[in-house]
């Protein structure tokens, strides 16, 4: 069946506009050469683009040029005010910052803290609208390498936008890179403030873990199959710093392992990460499971839900690494009840960590 | 190879056409023509053809005729230019066959063969235009000849009224004459036909031949099918060539051809030969 | 009796056109930056003229930088996705033929794996070693699927699917073995992206789309011929093992073509044919310039959907193709049993 039904009325009409030219020479040709003209233009107009450094809503000249952590040359604002976080996890650092009011927009996925919902967003982090960044007039992008892709990062340098990319691989990387971002937004001071209360909170949970042997967990980043972490992972250094240690060793990022595996290898406590926000339910349905109950972590009820902060490089990581501690090793915080497992472990971590300190007979620093 | 048995007297002179002072030029010429093939690189290779010979001529239909294994495709694709022969000359219109290029030898020799299935569907006007496919340049869009050609083979098979049908909706028959349709197109000076009457009941067969042999005396076609039915090429043809294991035995009229002895030892079948009023023989199963 | 002529593919071609033009005119407007269509006639004016100057720069940046070389860059490559199916449609003697059955995009992909592998952060390498693993499956293939020294459309389908096979088999160990990294643009590739601009200028790949599209519509009339069967064809004097290899290097660089620019986005070269036969007919000489029209309008489409409907989040071009394209299959499967 053949549908000339529009398709022949407007030929016709078109028909006889173009038999006067397909006279002169094969139309075939002609169909060619106009297409070819009309995108040629268009591609001479696309190759001789080449947007200029810095961008329109900067009328100053103060720039500089910085060496981002996957070693790009940027040219950034002297003080970014407009900045465009890819990542929830640098929106969470620019908020721990004080800094939202200079945040012109985030992904879809911001949520932490909430006000972060609020802002204007460009997409999803893995592929954010480049159009809707350049609607926001950013001075500053920021992304990572831990949920970025490098083909965003590369298309907004190729339109002139400053990209700061951060790629933390531990959690010391971590504070410094919140040192930088607060450096890239003027205020250095903040940074070393926040930075330095980091650290503090994790130098006082070395004090008190450090006769501790690591306990032995087996993190779970996806159940079937079976995914936990490499030894070269964000969330593998978390762990050490809460004083545990995976019991899988693999040079790969995310292994994928065998029950049998796990069985083998006795993990002292299952550990994982928050998603959906429901912590009891998963403890319950881990015990009710055919595949998991009968082993001897989930007997003994060593199931942790820690916050799922653990996996996400920001300053609310060492809210999860002390959450995470408390419960692996409840010989020095104390038992931790059903109650206290909350969604994300904020509450009262000060309250806590103080109160621990007058309690614990063993520390005599 | 030992020269070809019993050759005829009729090969030294031209045959057929009524008209004796008419002296139309030789279509076809086979002379000695031969064909080896080599079934693996190490194995000697096998004659599929021992020397062949014999001539044709304008509105000649001439049969090939033999038992299976007998070498009656390898003459065909000698004939159409498709091998080399590995002695010997074929030539028609005085030029030989396999120093054509692809395009001329399509504007001389049609080969009608069983046909394959279509992809996507397809008219029969469309299909029998493409026939003019060898005039013209390679990339090529029909003209309004090229049109009244393919309308005339249409005619010349009686398949006018199928014109606008599609291909896939024709009967065996009607496929038949579509497909020798498209070979006219071709206005070549030799029809090669390969067992066309293969699928076809008896009526379908008769009416091919019938139609083979309007055509070869109403145009100036040669016309040689390579077919089984040793009746139905009796009644029809004006020559017959019977080839046995790759040898031509004997090449002539039917009535010079059909003894019984010669037959019987080809076919490997009791067979027995009556002829007919018209003079034409007649092959039946001797029975009891 | 109405036989095709070069007026009537001027005519369907130039209606094709305008459509395609319409789609340009419509994805122009289309997009998250807010710009008029009065702004964006005036910015490809002044672009045009070449008087930069006069146009804020973002809108210069969004039209010249964003849009047109991603709407460019659909056009090539569906076109090109197109036109390698039809020609390989006839070249395999099965409809359901479509540029990836021989193995082309998977030997593409292999070529990107290893170069994120080596060379991660070298602009270009991606595109230049995903074009390399096409050509070399290309040649891989083409030995493979040789009979008697000549293609042969069986052989050559089953060394297509074979090597695919192997490929995509050597892709998933890669994958699963190696360290995370950035394998995570993998999965876009993979699906058919069109938001990474090619370190390659796009004038390039329309040149080599216009030389192989061509060589391919210079077979146009043969291939009708080999379709109605390849002995056939050859008794009215083409030349089929020569217009086989002509196709089958034509196509094969268009696929690697699209592919290597792009990834592998499914569906088009597949259907873009078969609705193009609906439409105007199973005439070659016809086929190539509306599917190559035809595949770059439905890219266009598919592409201006997948970055405005869950806007801001962009999907990959591939999965459109693959919602709208699984269901017009299945149509078409239909009509077919008819």
């Amino acid at each position: 069946m053949r549908c000339f039904l529009i398709g022949s009325f407007t030929s016709s009409r078109i028909s006889s506009l173009t038999s006067a030219m397909t006279r002169a020479w094969s139309g075939r040709q002609f169909a060619w050469i106009a297409a070819f003209v009309l995108l040629a233009g268009a591609a001479r107009g696309s190759s001789t683009e080449r947007a200029p450094s810095g961008d329109a809503s900067t009328q100053t000249n103060n720039t500089r040029v910085v060496t981002d952590e996957v070693g790009r040359v940027v040219t950034v604002p002297a003080e970014a005010r407009r900045i465009v976080s890819l990542a929830p996890n640098l929106t969470e650092t620019i908020y721990a910052l004080g800094m939202e009011d200079r945040l012109a927009g985030d992904t879809d996925y911001c949520d932490t803290p909430a006000a972060a919902k609020m802002k204007a967003h460009v997409g999803a982090p893995l592929s954010p609208s480049l159009e809707a960044i350049v609607a926001l007039h950013p001075d500053l992008v920021l992304a990572t390498t831990s949920i970025n892709r490098r083909e965003t990062v590369d298309a907004l340098a190729h339109l002139g936008i400053p990209v700061y990319t951060n790629d933390p691989r531990t959690v010391r990387g971590m504070l410094d890179s919140v040192a930088r971002i607060a450096e890239l937004a003027g205020s250095a001071t903040t940074g070393t403030e926040v930075v330095n209360q980091l650290r503090m909170r994790l130098d006082a949970l070395q004090l008190r873990l450090v006769d501790r042997p690591l306990v032995h967990v087996l993190f779970v980043v996806w159940e079937s199959p079976l995914i936990t972490i490499g030894q070269n992972t964000f969330i593998a250094d978390a762990l050490r710093w809460a004083g545990a240690e995976s019991v899988v060793l693999s040079k790969q990022n995310w292994p994928q392992i065998s029950f049998e595996e796990v069985v083998r290898l006795g993990p002292e406590y299952i550990v994982l990460s928050n998603h959906t926000g429901a912590a009891p339910v998963e403890i319950e349905r881990l015990r009710s499971s055919p595949q998991w109950k009968d082993l001897e972590a989930v007997e003994t009820g060593h199931v942790v839900i820690v916050s799922d902060e653990i996996s996400r490089p920001s300053p609310g990581l060492v809210d999860a690494i002390e959450q995470l501690a408390r419960e692996v090793h409840p010989e020095v915080f104390g038992p931790q009840s059903e109650m206290r497992k909350t969604a994300d472990g904020v509450s009262n971590q000060f309250a806590l960590s103080s109160g621990r300190i007058k309690e614990c007979a063993r520390c005599a620093r | 190879m030992s020269a070809p048995v019993g050759q005829p007297s009729s090969l030294a002179s031209p045959s057929g056409g009524s008209d004796p002072q008419e002296n139309p030029p030789m279509r076809l010429k086979v002379e000695q023509a031969s064909y080896a093939y080599s079934a693996t690189d190490r194995s000697a290779p096998k004659f599929a053809l021992g020397p062949a010979s014999f001539h044709a001529q304008q509105r000649e239909l001439v049969a090939i005729l033999g038992p299976n294994a007998s070498g009656k495709s390898t003459l065909l694709r000698l004939l159409a230019g498709l091998e080399k022969p590995l002695s010997g000359r074929i030539e028609v219109d005085a030029v030989e066959v396999s120093t054509l290029d692809l395009r001329t030898r399509a504007q001389r020799i049609a080969l009608v063969q069983q046909e394959s299935e279509l992809l996507f569907p397809l008219r029969v006007w469309e299909y029998v235009l493409q026939g003019r496919y060898p005039y013209g340049r390679r990339l090529r869009f029909e003209s309004e000849e090229d049109c009244l050609l393919a309308g005339n083979a249409l005619a010349q098979v009686g398949a006018d009224a199928l014109r606008d049908r599609w291909m896939d909706q024709l009967s065996g028959g009607e496929k038949q004459r579509v497909i020798l349709a498209r070979a006219l197109a071709q206005q070549p000076s030799l029809l090669l036909l390969d067992e066309p009457t293969q699928h076809l009941d008896i009526g379908g067969k008769v009416e091919l031949l019938r139609r083979l042999r309007r055509l070869t005396d109403d145009s100036r076609y040669t016309v040689l099918v390579v077919t089984h039915e040793l009746n139905l090429a009796a009644e029809f043809s004006d020559r017959i060539v019977l080839l046995h294991k790759g040898k031509c035995l004997r090449v002539g009229t039917p009535a010079e051809v059909y003894d019984q002895a010669l037959l019987e030892e080809v076919f490997e079948a009791p067979l027995e030969v009556d002829i007919r009023p018209n003079g034409r023989p007649r092959v039946i199963l001797r029975g009891h | 009796m109405r036989p095709l002529t070069p007026r009537r593919v001027v005519t369907t071609c130039a209606l094709l056109l305008f459509i395609l033009f319409a789609i340009v005119v419509i994805s122009l407007r289309m997009g998250a930056y807010p710009i008029s269509i009065t702004d964006i006639v005036m910015t490809l004016f002044n672009g045009a003229m070449g008087r930069r100057d006069e146009i804020p720069s973002e809108f210069w940046l969004v039209v010249f930088g964003l849009r047109l070389p991603r709407i460019a860059l659909g056009i090539v490559v569906g076109a090109a996705l197109s036109t390698a199916g039809a020609g390989f449609q006839a070249l395999l003697r099965n409809p359901l033929a479509d540029p990836y059955v021989l193995g082309v995009s998977s030997g593409a992909a292999l070529g990107a794996i290893l170069s994120l592998i080596a060379a991660p952060h070298t602009p270009g390498a991606i595109q230049l070693a995903a074009f390399a693993g096409a050509a070399a499956t290309i040649a891989a293939v083409y030995f493979l699927g040789r009979r008697g020294g000549q293609l042969d459309s069986g052989t050559l389908l089953l060394a297509g699917i074979v090597t695919a096979s192997f490929l995509s088999a050597v892709i998933m160990f890669l994958m699963t073995t190696l360290s995370g990294r950035d394998l995570r643009g993998m999965a876009f590739w993979l699906m058919g992206d069109l938001a990474t601009p090619p370190a390659i200028d796009s004038r390039w790949l329309y040149l080599v789309l216009i030389v192989a599209v061509g060589s391919i519509y210079t077979t146009a009339s043969d291939l009708n011929l080999i379709l109605t069967g390849e002995q056939e064809a050859r008794h009215l004097g083409v030349n089929v093992n020569r217009v086989k290899l002509v196709v089958y290097v034509a196509a094969s660089v268009l696929t690697g073509l699209a592919v290597s620019v792009s990834g592998a986005i499914g569906y088009v070269g597949l259907l873009v044919p078969h609705v193009m036969r609906m439409l105007f007919g199973t005439d070659y000489r016809l086929l190539i310039p509306t599917s190559a029209i035809g595949g770059a309008i439905i890219i266009l489409v598919a592409d201006t959907l997948a970055r405005t409907i869950v806007a801001p989040t962009e999907l990959p071009v591939g999965a459109m193709t693959a919602i709208a394209g699984a269901p017009v299959f299945i149509y078409l499967m239909r009509r077919r049993m008819r």
